[in-house]
């Protein structure tokens, strides 16, 4: 095992060289820079020249790219050029705000998404697991700034108990416990949002492995053998039916500290998505080449995480 | 009927939202986010007097709008008796005078900063940390007078000393904001710019409160390009400065000390910027003690107002949210035009473009008042020249206002020798008039725009073929000057020096240069006097007029909506809320 993960982890080297390449490409071959996106009205010819040699986006493109990947490898990811501060700062000051809504949907998805596929598995057709089956559809289906605007007029105008959007109560000052309540609060109508979204299609997920699992022969065993329902749904029948969704815990990682660019906007969270987008449009290219090499590193692991789950959970499955 | 109200603005913010999901965000409308802190007319000439005027008749589409019921104003509102919440886009945290680059970031250093002028509503300057300026007979030397006992933030006196370390900061090689102070000619700049002087020469220290600043060129611009260098402690942002490197200022971005009305208490990135008075302010303590610069978007606005988190900000001006925000009741709307303007941009090294009477027939032929209907309603109007109503230098004397002839159109084509062919669409030399449109994606402009151009044309023969491009590419199509027509729209600077259509200008992207305009706007440029250089840019505006260079479509409308709660906030187009916060005052 220990093995298989090491050559894992070394396999891992290749493939960012891979990528650090390809999105090096992409970002270089796009027309236009910072100077062409900033647009600004007043600037010479010499002001602009003089900018991009300051920025070495006059230097030819292999230059720049060893140049970037030298400094990567020193933990340096450069200044963006927007924020004007390093690339890692502006991260830290914006991932973790994207991480909090991220995490506790992820949490709260798991949990509605195990219980309602466990349940609409089981009594399969019944009215509950059509009505599930309803709702999940229609959750997926709507477009999160729609339920989002619809929650901001109906609980934050309408009903007033929530705040049209922030992280907190501007000129709020209380001690650490009210100001984390007063965050929770600003996070519930994103958390539901989010949550809402992503429930479906795990419920999907549930529901589907379970009724496989719940027709196999050892189940029909187990229940002959007089076991109680709730042992042999819950013990024997959902811990096998996990088993293909522990990949899918893997590849929640990266989305963990991606941000969600719709719901960010729509709720005013100050989180990385936007920023992200941003530094695409404004052709901020430190920030935008940092971040991706930053998520492409958060997928390989998460993707290596799985495969470590999976094995470990499916005694028939071996690493090797 | 609020209810109904709520859900149509709901609907409303849908249609936004749908549009600026997916965008990019890189449109030209933009708000300028140049850090040129240029341009502006002498401060002694007597510029026209344009405060609003009140909004009754006449036009409708600008104004001041009184709040019709302030007893509607939400509880949360006010129960702020000591904290103004501005609502805006996000700042970045650069919040530093050599280094900020969007108008958010620069209301933070307006409310912070000072310099020796401060810009008045009308677009002028005048005198501000500065007690008098001399100017020398040549206008080559400009002597400064800074007012006694004003001092920091943190307790530091201001002196002329942190003037010369910041013009050091603008000339330094590593300096890499937006302002570009070597084009302001400050004998010795180039040479420390090059790092083979130590000293700026021109720049000499008098005492403590005079100093005397000698250009080797000047122009019309040159005394407020000096005047308006915001003045940092030396003691605080000079500490470790090194000429040619300028690393270390990026710590200090977050932590700003100057010497204006507010000082920084907190910034929260992508959340709020909290501003504390300044009790020792020059000018007196800010009657307000709290401010706070407040995250919002493009479509939570309106219900920020509504629940009272917000007690001002910019909403886009369009018919829909006009009517929702005069509709809450409690709310004041100052509507002005945008100190810029949109236009079809024509490349003149394609020959079918160069002949006058093609690019004449293209505006007649063109409804830009459909256009301009269909997008702002009544909340922009056409244009003629590239000037702002509210300028001092905008004319209507002498300027054919193009307005839609078909007839005209097809006739000055005919004269121009592109005959209608087989199929309809004009031919000249064998060669059929088509043109290709490269249009920005996902811009309001452009899906009113070409539709109407489409058909338009197609009446008077031409075939138009649009391709919808991201914005950074059609910019980088027009820098190497491979496009046949674009539509994008400039920010103006206060000043109506350009160098847009000048004979190989710097922002002359669509080769246009007639050398009759040039000599107008160096006319311009280099008179002192206001009256002359009123007559010089008139005269430069009718050649354009004449020549049409560009088919000009709109200016539209800006707005700033303010909870009538507030009194003494002072917008324009030129001058912005911040420049005189401490006047402002919360209505008990």
């Amino acid at each position: 095992m220990k093995q298989y993960i090491i050559r894992r982890l070394l396999q891992i080297i290749p493939t960012m060289i891979g990528i650090s390449i390809i999105i090096f490409a992409i970002s270089s071959l796009v027309p236009g820079d910072y100077i062409t996106a900033v647009n600004n009205p007043t600037m010479t010819a010499e002001k602009a020249a003089q900018l991009r040699a300051i920025y070495g986006l006059d230097k030819p493109p292999v230059e720049r790219y060893l140049t970037w990947v030298g400094n990567m490898l020193k933990g340096n990811l450069g200044d963006s050029l927007v924020h004007k501060q390093p690339v890692t700062t502006v991260m830290g000051n914006y991932v973790w705000n994207s991480f909090f809504i991220a995490f506790f949907s992820l949490i709260l998805s798991w949990i509605i998404a195990i219980f309602a596929g466990v349940f609409s598995a089981k009594f399969q057709y019944s009215l509950f697991d059509k009505i599930v089956t309803l709702v999940i559809f229609l959750c997926m289906s709507l477009p999160s700034f729609f339920i989002g605007l619809l929650l901001i007029k109906f609980l934050a105008l309408d009903l007033g108990w929530f705040p049209v959007g922030g992280m907190k109560t501007s000129g709020f000052n209380g001690n650490t416990w009210d100001q984390l309540v007063d965050i929770a609060w600003h996070m519930f109508m994103p958390v539901t949002v989010l949550t809402m979204l992503s429930t479906g299609g795990l419920t999907r997920y549930f529901r589907t492995s379970m009724l496989e699992v719940i027709r196999q022969d050892y189940i029909r065993t187990a229940r002959a053998k007089g076991l109680k329902e709730r042992t042999v749904i819950f013990k024997h029948a959902l811990r096998n039916a996990m088993l293909p969704a522990i990949t899918l815990m893997g590849f929640e990682l990266p989305s963990l500290f991606g941000g969600a660019i719709i719901l960010e906007k729509i709720f005013i969270w100050p989180g990385v998505g936007q920023v992200y987008l941003e530094s695409i449009s404004m052709r901020d290219y430190p920030f935008m080449l940092g971040f991706t090499v930053f998520i492409s590193i958060l997928t390989l692991l998460g993707n290596l995480l799985s495969d470590v789950l999976y094995g470990a959970a499916d005694p028939r499955i071996r690493l090797k | 009927m609020k209810k109904r109200m709520s859900l149509l603005f709901v609907i409303m913010l849908m249609a936004v939202t749908v549009l600026a999901a997916c965008s990019g965000g890189g449109t030209a409308e933009q708000p300028p986010s140049q850090g040129e802190q240029t341009e502006q007319p002498p401060a002694e000439g007597n510029g026209t007097e344009t405060t609003e005027p009140p909004a009754e008749g006449g036009d409708e589409s600008q104004g001041y709008f009184e709040a019709t019921d302030p007893s509607l104003n939400p509880a949360a509102a006010l129960n702020r008796k000591d904290t103004l919440i501005v609502g805006m886009t996000a700042p970045k945290g650069v919040f530093s005078p050599f280094y900020w680059q969007t108008a958010y970031d620069k209301f933070v250093v307006e409310a912070m900063f000072d310099s020796f002028f401060s810009i008045q509503g009308d677009g002028t300057y005048a005198n501000r940390l500065a007690e008098s300026v001399e100017v020398s007979e040549d206008k080559l030397k400009y002597t400064f007078k800074l007012k006694p006992g004003v001092t920091y933030s943190n307790g530091d006196p201001v002196t002329v000393k942190d003037y010369a370390f910041a013009m050091k900061v603008y000339h330094d090689s590593s300096y890499d904001g937006q302002t570009d102070m070597l084009s302001v000619n400050i004998k010795g700049g180039k040479e420390y710019n090059e790092g083979k002087a130590t000293d700026i020469s021109g720049i000499k220290v008098i005492d403590d409160n005079t100093i005397e600043i000698e250009v080797t060129e000047a122009n019309a611009m040159t005394k407020d390009n000096l005047g308006t260098v915001s003045f940092v402690p030396e003691s605080y942002y000079g500490k470790g400065y090194k000429q040619g490197n300028l690393e270390y200022m990026k710590e200090l971005h977050a932590k700003p000390i100057g010497s204006g009305q507010y000082v920084l208490k907190s910034f929260s990135p992508g959340q709020e910027v909290v501003l504390e008075a300044n009790p020792n302010y020059f000018l007196g303590a800010p009657k307000i003690k709290n401010v706070i610069y407040k995250t919002t978007t493009e479509e939570t606005r309106l219900a920020m107002f509504q629940s009272g988190e917000i007690d001002m900000d910019m909403v886009t001006v369009n018919e829909d949210n006009v009517e929702a925000l005069k509709e809450m009741g409690f709310l004041d709307i100052n509507i002005f035009p945008t100190n810029g303007y949109g236009y079809v941009a024509m490349n003149h090294k394609d020959p079918k473009f160069q002949d006058p009477k093609v690019r004449q027939a293209l505006i007649y032929g063109l409804n830009r008042a459909e256009v301009v209907e269909i997008i702002y309603g009544q909340y922009a109007n056409v244009i003629n020249i590239p000037q702002s109503s509210q300028s001092w230098a905008y004319t209507e004397e002498g300027i054919e206002p193009h307005e839609f002839d078909m007839e005209k159109a097809k006739q000055l084509l005919d004269e121009a020798g592109w005959a209608p062919g087989a199929d309809g669409i004009r031919e000249k030399d064998g060669k059929k008039f088509e043109i290709h449109f490269s249009a920005t994606a996902d811009n309001p402009v452009i899906d009113a725009l070409i539709p109407v151009m489409t058909q338009n044309y197609q009446e008077l023969g031409i075939k138009l073929t649009a391709e919808t491009l991201d914005f950074n590419a059609i910019m980088d199509k027009k820098d190497k000057g491979e496009f046949e027509m674009f539509f994008a729209a400039w920010g103006l600077t206060p000043d109506p020096d350009s160098t847009v259509y000048i004979t190989d200008g710097n922002q002359n992207d669509i080769g246009y240069s007639n050398p009759a305009y040039d000599a107008a706007m160096k006319k311009g440029l280099n008179a002192f006097d206001l009256e002359e250089r009123k007559a010089a840019y008139a005269e430069a505006y009718r050649i354009l007029n004449a020549d049409v260079p560009d088919l000009p479509i709109y200016q539209r409308r800006d707005a700033w909506t303010i909870n009538s709660r507030l009194n003494g906030i002072d917008i324009t187009p030129y001058k912005t809320f911040a420049i005189d916060l401490y006047k402002a005052e919360i209505e008990q």
